[in-house]
């Protein structure tokens, strides 16, 4: 049992089984392309037609005039390919122009292949080989590090392949190269030259209808040389920023180093993308993000060079398929960063502390001395980046996670000193913040009558950025002073005392407790 | 030079002239053009003579008109124009001579 359909030709109603359907079907598409859609072309198709009506109503002597795939076969023997008539009429003399204004198409070379037949379908659109272009191509994975992967996949998926003998024919088309794209401006350029000439023509000996007829046709094709000049410009301005452009955001996503970062380019990345967000969230939610970023930025970028290429090469595609899926997965990435974001706010939604006290045991010291421990990573001083006190220093190829303390003096309760280090954090519950908070790493050194404290407190090791804060409490017994060596300046934070003294007047002075506050001792 | 292209050009050549010849005296339809083409393999598909004959028509060699058909679509039946039959003699004309000519040369080489 088979399917058939009912068709329409020359005016005869025939019932068509389906394979014979496609077979005819492709046929005719192929024989239109091969004679054009001009007036004459049209009347060829339609005689054409005709006489395959012909041919099937002879061929089925049944009432029903089934058509079968036999028939359509014998038709197709007898009336000819595309491919036949090229032979037999190969170059045509008269109406060369017919042929001639066939302009070149890229398509992909189904019959020079390797891949894809995208280097094929390159090579005959500019008329060179293929092996030399994908030597070029080889050569373009390496300088950019794979980048030219995905630009061979898009042209992959976008450069239709050169399915029939009329797109093959095309593919081949008129002579190549840029030079192709120049001769058809000159063309076109001496076309509005000749159409001026006859404007002026027709402005001096027959002003009226004509005249005017004529000049809308001038300015229509100067308008068209200059839309067509401006059209391969913008494409090749697509392409190029397309190009740079996904090359520099590829090369930020995964390498995290942009070689291109000094060329003149739409985006320039600053920093290393994933190593950036390391410090905030999982690896594993880091993939997923890049992903959907990815494309979120990635589909706009190849919208370009598509865009770009489709200008300047003149292919045939799908355009709203292409379109509607880009804008489609487009939107999932976009839903899916939302999702993603707004589950890592959630990491912040709690805040807990972590406090621990250490008195200390020095009942001869009149006078703590309060000093800032070496900074350790001063060396490291080429730090990433820093937000909101955290910075991020390299160690022995370590990345270290630094948050600045700070550190307040207050009255003790009692009679001892006593050294407080509240660890704060956030997290996405109560229990999660306060063990991030106590994972915090902070030292602080007693020697003698002297407290080193630590410039910075450390993450610990897997630990993300979930706004962690240290802060350092002083408390001193009444009666007894402290003493705050001149680089504290750098981590104590408005520290009360009787006589209103900023932060950065108070060190490299000593401070007694007094029951009203902390009192500067005058020098002697 | 492809051989076969020299002959296709040969053939091609001669094409119109022997659709014009054809066509002298009675209008023809398509297909019955193509049986006395066929028959003397002149072509091969069908399909190669619908342009020709179309641009012949475009040119003003050539004319049609409909004639209903029992079986099928209605059909063209071509004929020659005044022009047409004028440029039929001139191509026979050079025709002749050039047949004469390579048979002088023909002839010569024997």
């Amino acid at each position: 049992m088979k399917k058939t359909f009912t068709i329409n030709i020359s005016g005869t109603v025939f019932h068509i089984e389906e394979d014979a359907y496609e077979v005819l079907q492709k046929y005719l598409v192929n024989l239109k392309n091969h004679f054009g859609s001009s007036e004459e072309g049209k009347e060829i198709l339609a005689d054409i037609e005709a006489r395959i009506a012909e041919i099937f109503i002879e061929k089925s002597d049944s009432v029903h005039k089934v058509v079968s795939i036999d028939m359509v076969n014998s038709a197709i023997e007898i009336m000819g390919t595309p491919e036949d008539f090229a032979e037999e009429e190969s170059e045509q003399e008269y109406e060369p122009t017919v042929e001639s204004k066939r302009k070149r198409r890229l398509y992909r070379d189904p019959d020079h292949r390797v891949l894809g037949g995208v280097c094929g379908g390159l090579g005959a659109f500019f008329n060179m080989d293929p092996v030399i272009l994908r030597i070029i191509f080889v050569a373009l994975f390496f300088i950019t590090a794979g980048v030219a992967i995905p630009a061979y996949i898009i042209l992959w998926i976008a450069v239709p392949k050169a399915k029939n003998t009329a797109q093959r024919l095309e593919m081949r088309g008129q002579e190549a190269t840029v030079k192709n794209i120049e001769k058809s401006i000159k063309e076109e350029i001496s076309e509005v030259k000749e159409s001026y000439r006859k404007f002026k023509e027709s402005d001096t000996y027959a002003k009226g209808k004509k005249g005017v007829a004529t000049a809308g046709d001038v300015t229509y094709n100067v308008f068209k040389v200059i839309l067509r000049i401006l059209v391969i410009v913008i494409g090749v301005v697509l392409i190029i920023s397309g190009f740079l452009g996904l090359l520099g955001f590829i090369s930020s996503m995964v390498i995290g180093h942009s070689f291109v970062s000094d060329w003149p380019m739409i985006w320039s990345p600053e920093f290393q993308v994933p190593g950036f967000l390391d410090h905030f969230v999982s690896p594993g939610t880091v993939t997923f993000g890049m992903i959907a970023a990815g494309l979120l930025v990635g589909i706009p970028l190849l919208a370009m060079l598509f865009i770009g290429t489709k200008l300047v090469f003149r292919y045939k595609t799908n355009n709203t398929a292409i379109g509607l899926s880009a804008v489609a997965v487009w939107f999932i990435a976009l839903f899916a960063l939302i999702t993603v974001g707004f589950g890592q706010l959630g990491n912040y939604k709690n805040r807990a502390t972590f406090t621990e006290t250490k008195t200390i045991s020095c009942d001869s010291c009149q006078t703590l001395t309060l000093n800032l421990g070496e900074d350790l990573y001063e060396d490291y001083a080429k730090l990433d980046f820093e937000i909101e006190d955290i910075k991020v220093a390299v160690v022995d190829g370590e990345e270290v996670m630094l948050g600045e303390v700070r550190l307040d003096v207050e009255k003790s309760g009692s009679d001892e000193f006593v050294v407080t280090v509240k660890k704060a954090s956030r997290g996405k519950t109560r229990e999660d913040a306060r063990d991030t908070a106590e994972d915090i790493i902070y030292r602080f050194d007693l020697k003698d009558s002297t407290v080193v404290f630590d410039p910075y407190f450390i993450l610990e090791k897997d630990d993300k950025y979930r706004a962690q804060e240290v802060n350092i409490t002083v408390k001193v017994p009444e009666g007894k002073s402290i003493y705050l060596g001149e680089n504290m300046v750098s981590i104590i934070h408005d520290i009360e005392n009787v006589s209103n003294t900023w932060d950065g007047d108070m060190v490299g002075k000593t401070w007694i407790m007094k029951p009203e506050g902390l009192t500067l001792v005058e020098e002697k | 030079m492809k051989i076969e292209n020299t002959k296709a050009q040969m053939r091609k050549g001669v094409l119109e002239y022997c659709i014009l010849l054809v066509l002298d005296g009675k209008p023809l339809y398509a297909s019955d053009i193509i049986k006395g083409l066929k028959e003397a393999k002149m072509i091969v598909v069908e399909g190669t003579l619908y342009p020709l004959l179309t641009r012949l028509k475009n040119t003003g060699f050539l004319a049609y008109r409909w004639e209903e058909s029992t079986q099928g679509p209605p059909r063209k039946y071509y004929e020659l124009t005044d022009s047409g039959r004028k440029f039929l003699s001139e191509l026979e004309e050079s025709w002749t001579e050039l047949v004469d000519a390579v048979e002088q040369v023909r002839t010569k080489k024997a």
